[in-house]
């Protein structure tokens, strides 16, 4: 469960103060795939971040299972599970040797971190790539491999920043499904995107985000009865007052 | 602890599963360093002795006003030959080393056994004219002490009794030191690949990994930040000093096998190897702290990299000031970082004792320094900056 309350966040840039983040709030509970929808640079990415903990918000506050990101970092990190929009594999190291070393790191015994890869290979389909040293990797096994690496410690919480950015559609697929499980086995799911089917399909609550505020929130149902739209993608244009930064 | 051992562990594995890049920054120095010094003794010891020993051609001036000097320097291995017609341009212009000049009076102050003016024409700019001067005044001298002794036992003086005083010269240094001298860049090859030896993976695995975006993914997870920096540091210093165990090991093998020269007798020993490697261990550590300091603090490795030529010239300062001001060998010395390491490489290059308190001084200072270069890159490994890139 990820409550986040009036978050704010400026960046300094060469023409001035930018406002990435300008009150954000929402919460995501157990059990649910809560999607963050806006456009490119609204502000998703930093909302995230400041989720898991690598940034510091300058207003507001965000708990996860009830602590807080800032005051108690390390024990939000030890319940999150972070894909970031940089995935970051490294690619001398196979995808086992990726997903163990962040099991270590997560304090895991050699043990655990062997059956729980064994758990992911199946559930992701890594079966084909898992030995291979993952420079040369498809957009898709090594967004799978990130995917992996982020829940080798059972997460109760996972937050994936456009987790199906570049991927093909079967890949795409697959991973829905994946996603699906992960609900289904009671965790709370934060993922961000730009493509309106996708979190229509997937997300039980939308947090539609433009220019760093949430314009509006709910299920995909409340979203279209709002707008007056019958269509997500139109509503969501709607809700956002303009079309840019919109790819389907 | 345990995070500091993973970290390191997979810093490694990640590097040495990058064979071209492994083996250019482990074999590089080890095969071309002791290829450098021997081959640039080899050619110092070729020069030095074709230039004392062989035929030594001096154009003489007025060769004609003293025939009997010049059947002496004949005997001394020096060949008079035709002087040039302008021996000052001659000089100038580099075509002599040096040139005898005997004045039109030459022969009358002979004849009346006064004083006779000789000139030798050199240039002291150049170094390779040393060696020429220096025999040519050698034998000059030789020249003045026979003629004047045979002069005073024409008249029935003994010729000793000119010589007030007779200076005599014994040099006590030892030999190890005689051939320490010969290696006083040395101190200087050692501290470099020391300090920068790896550089390229310190500056890859914070600003490159930084660049490559999977430093954001690895300060999600819990482990302190501080363990996830010291296991980097950890990598870099163990390549560190790996590589310098084989640049010393390289060392040993063609100092040995030298046979002969400048680096004859130079203590390489294991012992002596074992003290340089303890020596260099605080300036591993030094460089590598430092430069993760640098790598956290830029915003890419072309940024990191561009301070590389300016760490370089680092090491050779304490050299420098040694050389326009000599000092002798003080306490304070082993504190100074770059100094300290040179002094204490020479002394065990010179096979001399480096006292318990010179160790302890040294070892303190230069761990001391690492210490507090790591607390500052700790600091900066806390920036939110530093986790997000793009």
């Amino acid at each position: 469960m990820i409550q986040v309350e009036n978050l704010h966040k400026t960046f300094k840039a060469r023409t001035g103060l930018v406002r990435a983040v300008d009150g954000v709030s929402f919460e995501a509970p157990d059990g649910r795939i809560t999607g963050l929808l806006g456009p490119n640079g609204a502000g998703k990415t930093t909302t995230l971040r400041m989720l898991y903990t690598l940034m510091r918000p300058e207003q507001g506050r965000v708990l996860v299972d009830g602590h807080d990101v800032v005051s108690d970092a390390g024990r939000v990190r030890r319940s999150l599970g972070v894909l970031p929009d940089a995935r970051g594999v490294y690619k001398r190291l196979t995808a086992r040797e990726n997903i163990a070393y962040f099991g270590r790191l997560h304090g895991l015994d050699e043990a655990t971190v062997e059956q729980r890869t064994a758990q992911l290979v199946e559930a992701l389909q890594m079966e084909d790539f898992i030995d291979r040293q993952t420079e040369g990797f498809s957009q898709g096994q090594r967004t799978k491999t990130a995917i992996a690496r982020a829940l080798v410690h059972d997460p109760s919480n996972v937050i994936l920043d456009e987790p199906t950015n570049g991927l093909d559609v079967m890949t795409t697929r697959g991973l829905r499904e994946f996603l699906k499980t992960l609900k289904a086995q009671g965790r709370c799911v934060i993922l961000s995107s730009h493509i309106m089917q996708e979190v229509g399909l997937l997300c039980d609550h939308i947090v539609i985000i433009a220019k760093g505020k949430v314009m509006a929130q709910g299920s995909a149902e409340q979203l279209r009865r709002t707008s007056g739209e019958d269509n997500l993608e139109d509503a969501f244009v709607r809700l956002i007052g303009s079309d840019e930064g919109l790819a389907a | 602890m345990k995070t500091v051992w993973t970290v390191m562990r997979k810093e490694l594995l990640d590097f040495f599963r990058d064979r071209r890049t492994m083996m250019l920054g482990l074999l590089m120095a080890p095969l071309l360093f002791p290829a450098l010094i021997l081959g640039m003794g080899a050619m110092a010891e070729s020069r030095a002795r074709t230039q004392l020993e062989s035929t030594l051609e001096v154009p003489v001036s007025g060769a004609e006003r003293a025939p009997n000097l010049v059947a002496y320097l004949e005997t001394r291995n020096i060949e008079v030959i035709d002087p040039p017609e302008d021996p000052h341009t001659a000089i100038r212009e580099q075509r002599y080393d040096v040139i005898l000049d005997i004045p039109v009076d030459y022969p009358e102050s002979w004849r009346q056994s006064r004083p006779a003016l000789v000139e030798v024409l050199y240039d002291s700019s150049r170094q390779d004219s040393r060696i020429p001067v220096r025999r040519v005044e050698s034998a000059l001298r030789a020249y003045s002490r026979q003629v004047s002794a045979m002069r005073l036992v024409v008249r029935g003086v003994d010729p000793a009794l000119g010589q007030a005083v007779v200076s005599g010269r014994r040099d006590l240094s030892t030999p190890e030191a005689r051939r320490g001298m010969a290696l006083s860049f040395l101190p200087y090859l050692l501290i470099l690949s020391a300090f920068l030896g790896g550089a390229y993976l310190v500056i890859d695995i914070t600003a490159g990994e930084r660049e490559r975006q999977s430093l954001e993914p690895l300060l999600a997870t819990p482990s302190a930040r501080e363990a996830i920096m010291s296991g980097k540091i950890a990598a870099a210093c163990v390549f560190g000093m790996l590589s310098l165990l084989l640049i010393l090991l390289s060392f040993k093998l063609s100092f040995q096998f030298a046979g002969s020269g400048p680096f004859r007798g130079v203590d390489v020993s294991f012992a002596a190897m074992a003290k340089l490697l303890a020596i260099l261990a605080p300036m591993v550590l030094i460089g590598t702290t430092l430069l993760t300091l640098i790598s956290a603090s830029v915003k890419s490795v072309k940024e990191a990299q561009s301070y590389m030529s300016v760490l370089m010239l680092l090491p050779i300062i304490p050299t420098v000031i040694l050389l326009i001001s000599p000092v002798k060998n003080q306490l304070w010395m082993f504190a100074v970082p770059f100094l300290a390491q040179n002094q204490a490489i020479l002394m065990v290059l010179r096979a001399e004792t480096v006292e318990p308190l010179e160790w302890l001084v040294y070892l303190g200072a230069g761990l001391g320094l690492g210490l507090l270069l790591w607390l500052v890159a700790a600091r900066l490994y806390h920036r939110e900056k530093l986790a997000i890139s793009g």
